[in-house]
């Protein structure tokens, strides 16, 4: 049975964009940078390439079945964040005077888009922000940081950095195996749903990781969870229990695999089609 | 039957004879003392039944009886007398305004209960449900309703949702579009509201397969025996034992199905109008169907008589 062993340092999972559980051993750097990469940019590449370089070394020591080398690459396509300024924002200023700013009076929020880390922060006159939209945890830090920053420098606030935390981390992950979806469903009533008038994918909960994931008959896995390193447990767990209903991809399936691939990374949105909960097979 | 001697003497007795024992004449309600024939206790009750009742004659109203009986469901404190809505001359006062105007107040629990049950059953009517599925319905609203955690939902969508389960659990599934038609929920709120109630009430049901829907759809259809039979066959070995249709829907893969067979037999079928049949896209019938037509050799049963040969189905 091959398992995925956790890596050896929990932090290696977050730096960059691509985050690797490799499980060939030795593979270089270079080679390694190749594998999925959900935004387009790029943190700074030498940490990247360290972290790649370090996964791929801790994952040596991983058993896989012998002659067949697998790798499951989980990228984390959204990091969602919170945080409050512990202050009052007036958003009618902040509409009128901020750059890059929109302000929808129904919802009551102002939101403001950032270019360097891409994302979308939304603030309430209540002080409380969230930021969207992000690749990694540090780069979420870094994105509120610099969102206070902005309301403190340009908009002369009083701003006070406190309460961050990563609310949501959504992950996605290719197995390379299409997977019996109705039998591992059958499997495990309780902690898995399937219903495939209302969603094509088996909505499997993990409570101990609090993680809800989506397991497609293609093979794809989503997975979205409170931090990282949850996500990445969350996979090593599924990834036994999925194993057993493998089945192999017949010719059509690896090339509509491919096909979907070079259809997403083609442009740069990254969010998976099949992520809403409305019916995409019928009507 | 007559009163004992063992007794306090507060029973009637003879005064003559106390210890004498009353015979009961039922028909006159009297009790009469065996030894001296004094009528000592008069206009007893007779309990027993004032009508006779046949056990042949269900449907007729039992005249013994008054009133319907009492609904389990609802709450079983709820003794009073509802006075019903004006009929005939005589319920309506000089003005034209009818007589009894403040009727008495249900509780607002029973009310909510009430209404749903009418709801359920306007719909089980609306696609002629049998009368089980509409009680388990009732019963599964029942115990959403006393479990409160769908409280903020609509009481219309939850019963949509009860009537689903209740349609599952007999083994007889309806698809979600099917509830969708006879109620005024969406198919999205109907869902959620059947997720929570599953929660709610820790079940699980069976999965829907192909064959549940096969006789209803081709009976729509109006497509004949065999026909019918082909294609649960097709559906069957494309879904469970070939596989070749992972992650479609079993009733796009039903409906394609029936598409192959039809085509394949004098009564020709579109995929429009299969698509009408069964709420589903005629392109997703297109696509299930193309992935199906490479093995159809395969999937079709052994002993089919082809009108059109398997090389001549239709390449859509």
């Amino acid at each position: 049975m091959a398992l995925v062993q956790p890596l050896a340092s929990g932090n290696v999972m977050t730096n960059g964009s691509a985050t690797n559980c490799s499980a060939v051993p030795g593979k270089a750097a270079g080679a390694a940078l190749g594998c999925d990469t959900a935004a387009a940019q790029q943190l700074s590449s030498d940490t990247q390439q360290a972290a790649d370089h370090k996964s791929g070394a801790a994952a040596a020591g991983e058993a896989e079945e012998a002659p067949v080398e697998e790798e499951v690459d989980i990228t984390i396509n959204n990091v969602v964040c919170s945080f409050s300024v512990r202050c009052h924002l007036d958003l009618r200023y902040i509409a009128m005077n901020g750059d890059n700013v929109e302000y929808r009076r129904e919802n009551g929020m102002v939101t403001m888009k950032l270019r360097k880390p891409y994302t979308t922060a939304s603030m309430w006159s209540s002080g409380k922000i969230t930021c969207t939209g992000l690749t990694s945890e540090p780069a979420a830090k870094v994105a509120a940081r610099r969102v206070a920053r902005y309301l403190q420098k340009r908009l002369n606030y009083q701003t006070r950095f406190c309460n961050f935390r990563v609310v949501n981390v959504l992950g996605t992950c290719t197995m390379p195996f299409a997977i019996k979806i109705a039998d591992f469903s059958q499997k495990y009533p309780r902690l898995a749903c399937y219903e495939p008038e209302l969603h094509p994918g088996v909505t499997f909960r993990i409570k101990e990781f609090k993680a809800t994931l989506k397991v497609f008959s293609t093979g794809s896995i989503t997975v979205t969870a409170p931090s990282v390193a949850a996500v990445q447990r969350a996979i090593e767990h599924i990834f036994p229990l999925v194993n057993e209903f493998r089945k192999e991809r017949t010719a059509a399936d690896l090339a509509a695999v491919a096909a979907s691939r070079a259809r997403r990374y083609g442009s740069r949105d990254s969010s998976e089609s099949d992520l809403d909960d409305d019916d995409s097979d019928i009507d | 039957m007559a009163s004992s001697s063992g007794r306090k003497v507060q029973q009637i007795g003879c005064p003559a004879h106390p210890e004498a024992h009353l015979i009961e004449d039922y028909r006159a309600g009297d009790q009469i003392c065996s030894v001296c024939g004094l009528v000592v206790g008069d206009r007893v009750i007779d309990v027993g039944s004032e009508w006779r009742t046949f056990s042949s004659d269900k449907n007729a109203a039992d005249p013994s009886r008054v009133g319907g009986a009492e609904n389990k469901l609802l709450g079983s404190s709820d003794l009073s007398t509802m006075i019903g809505d004006a009929r005939g001359a005589a319920s309506f006062t000089a003005d034209g305004q009818s007589k009894y105007q403040n009727r008495r107040q249900m509780s607002s629990s029973d009310r909510a209960l009430t209404n749903a049950f009418r709801e359920i059953a306007l719909m089980a009517d609306r696609i002629s449900l049998p009368r089980t599925i509409v009680d388990r319905s009732n019963n599964l609203f029942k115990q959403v309703h006393d479990g409160r955690n769908l409280k903020g939902r609509s009481n219309d969508a939850i019963a949509s949702a009860c009537l689903y389960i209740s349609c599952r659990q007999e083994g007889v599934p309806r698809t979600f579009k099917e509830i969708c038609a006879v109620s005024k929920i969406s198919k999205k709120e109907i869902g959620r509201c059947f997720k929570l109630i599953l929660k709610a009430l820790d079940t699980t049901v069976d999965m829907i397969t192909t064959g549940d829907f096969m006789s209803r759809f081709c009976a729509n259809l109006r497509l004949p025996n065999y026909v019918q039979r082909a294609a649960t066959y097709i559906a069957r070995r494309a879904a469970k034992e070939l596989d070749i249709v992972p992650g479609r829907s079993p009733i796009s893969v039903a409906a394609a199905a029936i598409y192959m067979a039809s085509q394949a037999s004098e009564d020709k079928k579109t995929q429009k109008e299969i698509g009408d049949i069964a709420g589903v896209a005629d392109v997703t019938i297109r696509q299930s169907y193309k992935l199906m037509l490479p093995r159809a050799a395969e999937l079709f049963p052994p002993d089919f008589n082809f009108h059109t040969p398997i090389e001549d189905l239709p390449e859509l």
